[in-house]
């Protein structure tokens, strides 16, 4: 073996999403020309929103060597909730914010055990799954709950603004402001101190139990808008939503965009990245009739590849 | 050259290694060296990190393929880069960490991974343990064959780990640091276990940044720098000056020097910055008091498992404690978290920096503001032309190598993480800076260079709490020294009026 090939090998490796995702575009475009079409690629971004959403929220979670299983749960308990409270003839604002903040208060729980009482994440939220779930049904029942003549909270997941669906607009939003919180706040030094040697984190007098917790709200809150967007966009609240794999979606995002399950560096704008392949790869599939089935393996061996190559490099 | 201090040297020449070089890219890491070492021979080798043992540690064991040298034992030439072959023509090395399985026995331990079988591979116990028998017969060393080896004292495990090699017909025995984690009663009892290796004919190097035990149990040394052999005598000809004068070369060395026999300032200038009243913590230390003056060092000392670490934790904030009081300048305070001593002035060095202190993996700048983080927040944002002008500050008042903030820490040498470690505690202006074992596997130089941070923070009023088990940092910082023996405070004496054999003296008591 020449001495240049392993260099090429990682001078490529932290380039390696974007450029499988311009293959990807190109092996689709020239197979399907529709895929490069406006709407087809804004319906890409539109499909990824929610994930996309839960993904950038739940990334600093994961760079604390933490993890959020209880995402689906909690994005469904959100739509239920809001449906009661505009049941009960609330205004809107007051609707998003019950909404928001029952996610928020299941994260805090979460965040609580695994900080201050150094239960294992995996575990805490797990438990919390089956929890939110239990309560979310508990709520809403089995029904669907349909959500009629509610032109405000149905703008959210259905109205457009200069032809960009609104949840792109949030999507973008609340990436921004991730972002910004781990590039140009404290945060993002504490967030990774916190990965990198929690001990020391807290040696050097950083609140690393309370920060730990609010991760974990963040993490909730993103899965409690996704859940509103969802049940704005279909009309209707169920306690059944966000179903088995809304968290894979999100921890493979977090996961292809390179931040380690091990916790320590990573970032929220690679996240995005990983948000965007997993989006056009099934975009991609879908446009060629790839059944859902061979959808699911090619995910799932996508990840497994990742993770793979993740530990290698 | 001059002559080997055993008297049939000439004959017996157990390793020779000649010529050896070894190039990573432009950087030579070894410069044609020569290196023997004789049968019954101790051979200290010593050397600034980075001065090129590591690597001619490397090729003996098989590690590393020299770029060009040949290494002969017993007279027979050795097929380098290969470790199997080495250990099979009997070279053995005892790592600074061990090696061992702590859950399995002695016996077990020493057959790890090569247990003699009879028919139908099954484990041939009663030749182990003959073997295992006649072995320690052999070399005078007593050892429980049936005891676990997490339960032994780390000494004992190291005889283990001594064994072990023995048992694969180790003809000569490298030691890394061997007494890196020792206690001084331990450290005796080791060189003891080597006097007697030796006196059977094991040639040994012994690889220590602790001239003291050079001193005490080596016979001749081989001293290195920059990638170079530079000096090779008998321990006999040497002083304690001359060998730091070849290892870090002259200007250092008389700093150094210099520095040791300047004044000392016990009590500092007058004020108590820091009073400990009567602490205790149940099962680790008990009715613990001492005062702290500003402008002075006060070290304390004691064995390994005498529980200073846990008082400077209870002391922090960082661990609880049962009963007893700490006052910062004459006010009783009660930190009930690290966060909280900072904010009081109080500053502490963790022990262990792999463990305690750094982020390995986040870059040199984000560690150095790691404890001054909110002094860089503008309203919610982060100012980072403040940050990085900070870390260039301190980048450049202690030297760190390479200076270059955006250097992850797990790329830099052992003495310069610990400048880092330092450095940051030094970012917040402690009134009260606390460090725990500040120089633990940190070469000569860079002690150099942490004894006079140390002095320059006394010099500019703070007080220094340092512990230390290392009794010649501890007589050359000092200005008072403190004694804990068994979680107490045994004593609080004048640096100044002290001798090392009181020191030792005292912590040996009972």
């Amino acid at each position: 073996m020449s001495a240049l090939s392993p260099n090429i090998a990682t001078r490529l490796a932290p380039h390696a999403l974007p450029l499988a995702i311009a293959a990807f575009v190109v092996v689709f475009s020239i197979i399907e020309p529709a895929f490069l079409k406006p709407d087809n690629l804004v319906g890409i971004v539109r499909q990824v929103a929610m994930v996309g959403i839960m993904a950038t929220c739940m990334t600093f979670v994961i760079m604390t060597g933490g993890i959020d299983l209880s995402v689906g749960p909690v994005l469904a308990l959100s739509g239920v909730v809001a449906f009661f409270v505009m049941e009960a003839g609330y205004p809107l604002p007051i609707v998003l914010a019950v909404g928001l903040a029952s996610g928020v208060a299941v994260g805090m729980v979460s965040g609580a055990m695994i900080a201050f009482f150094g239960l294992p994440p995996i575990i805490v939220t797990l438990a919390m799954l089956s929890i939110v779930r239990g309560s979310a049904l508990l709520l809403g029942g089995p029904d669907l709950h349909s959500i009629r003549d509610q032109p405000g909270y149905t703008f959210i997941g259905t109205g457009s603004i200069a032809g960009i669906p609104f949840s792109i607009y949030l999507f973008i939003a609340v990436s921004l402001l991730v972002i910004f919180l781990q590039k140009m706040t404290p945060i993002g030094i504490c967030v990774a101190a916190i990965g990198e040697n929690e001990r020391a984190a807290f040696l050097s007098g950083h609140r690393t139990r309370t920060t730990k917790m609010w991760l974990y709200a963040l993490s909730s809150f993103g899965a409690a808008l996704a859940g509103i967007i969802q049940s704005s966009q279909v009309h209707t609240a169920s306690a059944t939503y966000g179903e088995f794999g809304t968290e894979l979606d999100a921890i493979a995002s977090v996961v292809l965009g390179g931040t380690s399950l091990m916790g320590g560096n990573g970032s929220v704008a690679r996240t995005i990245v990983g948000v965007m392949f997993l989006g056009i790869m099934s975009n991609g599939m879908n446009i060629l009739n790839v059944s859902i089935d061979i959808q699911l393996i090619a995910k799932g061996a996508i990840i497994a590849l990742a993770l793979a190559l993740a530990e290698r490099g | 050259m001059p002559a080997a201090a055993n008297p049939n040297a000439a004959s017996s020449s157990l390793v020779e290694a000649r010529g050896l070089t070894k190039i990573y890219g432009n950087l030579v890491a070894l410069d044609k060296a020569d290196f023997r070492v004789m049968r019954g021979e101790v051979r200290a080798l010593i050397g600034s990190n980075g001065a090129g043992k590591s690597t001619l540690i490397k090729i003996l064991t098989g590690a590393v393929m020299p770029t060009s040298g040949s290494v002969k034992l017993d007279g027979v030439e050795l097929p380098l880069g290969r470790p199997e072959e080495m250990i099979r023509h009997g070279i053995g090395c005892i790592y600074q960490h061990s090696n061992m399985a702590p859950a399995m026995s002695v016996l077990d331990n020493i057959f790890l991974g090569r247990q003699p079988t009879r028919r139908f591979g099954l484990v041939d116990v009663k030749a182990q343990r003959r073997e295992a028998e006649e072995l320690l017969e052999r070399y005078g060393i007593d050892l429980d064959l049936d005891a676990v080896v997490g339960e032994l004292p780390t000494v004992k495990q190291k005889e283990v780990e001594i064994v072990k090699a023995l048992a694969l017909n180790a003809k000569v025995l490298l030691m890394d640091e061997p007494t890196g984690w020792l206690a001084t009663s331990e450290v005796r009892r080791l060189h003891d276990t080597i006097r007697l290796l030796k006196s059977r004919g094991v040639g040994i190097v012994y690889i220590s940044h602790m001239l003291d035990e050079i001193f005490t149990v080596c016979d001749t040394m081989t001293i290195m720098r920059d990638g170079c052999v530079i000096a090779e005598a008998d321990v006999s000809d040497m002083t304690r000056a001359k060998v730091i004068e070849l290892m870090v070369g002259d200007r250092l060395a008389r700093e150094s020097s210099a520095a040791a026999h300047e004044a000392r300032h016990p009590r500092g200038n007058g004020e108590v910055r820091l009073s400990v009243k009567g602490l205790t913590r149940r099962g680790m230390f008990r009715d613990v008091s001492f005062d702290l003056y500003g402008g002075e060092i006060l070290c304390i000392t004691g064995l390994i498992g005498s529980k200073r670490t846990e008082l400077m934790h209870a002391i922090f904030g960082s661990e609880p404690c049962d009963a007893g009081t700490v006052e910062v300048d004459g006010k009783p305070v009660n930190f009930r978290s690290p966060g909280d001593a900072m904010a009081g002035g109080v500053g502490f060095v963790p022990e262990d920096r792999h463990r305690d202190g750094l982020m390995s993996g986040m870059t040199v700048t984000e560690n150095l503001v790691m404890t001054t983080l909110n002094r860089f927040r503008r309203l919610f944002l982060l100012d980072r032309k403040g940050i990085e002008a900070a870390s260039r500050r301190s980048i450049d008042d202690l030297s760190v190598k390479p200076p270059d903030g955006r250097k992850l820490v797990r790329h830099l040498s052992g003495g310069n993480q610990q400048k880092v470690l330092v450095g940051k505690w030094l970012r917040l202006g402690p009134k009260v800076i606390i460090l725990d074992e500040p120089t633990v596997g940190v070469d000569v130089g860079a002690k150099a260079e942490i004894y006079a941070i140390l002095r320059a923070e006394r010099d500019r009023g703070a007080a220094v709490l340092v512990v230390s088990s290392d009794l010649e940092e501890v007589m050359t910082v000092a200005d008072r020294i403190g004694i804990m023996v068994s979680g107490r405070l045994r004593s609080i004496h004048d640096a100044a009026g002290m001798s090392m054999a009181q020191v030792v003296a005292e912590i040996g008591a009972e």
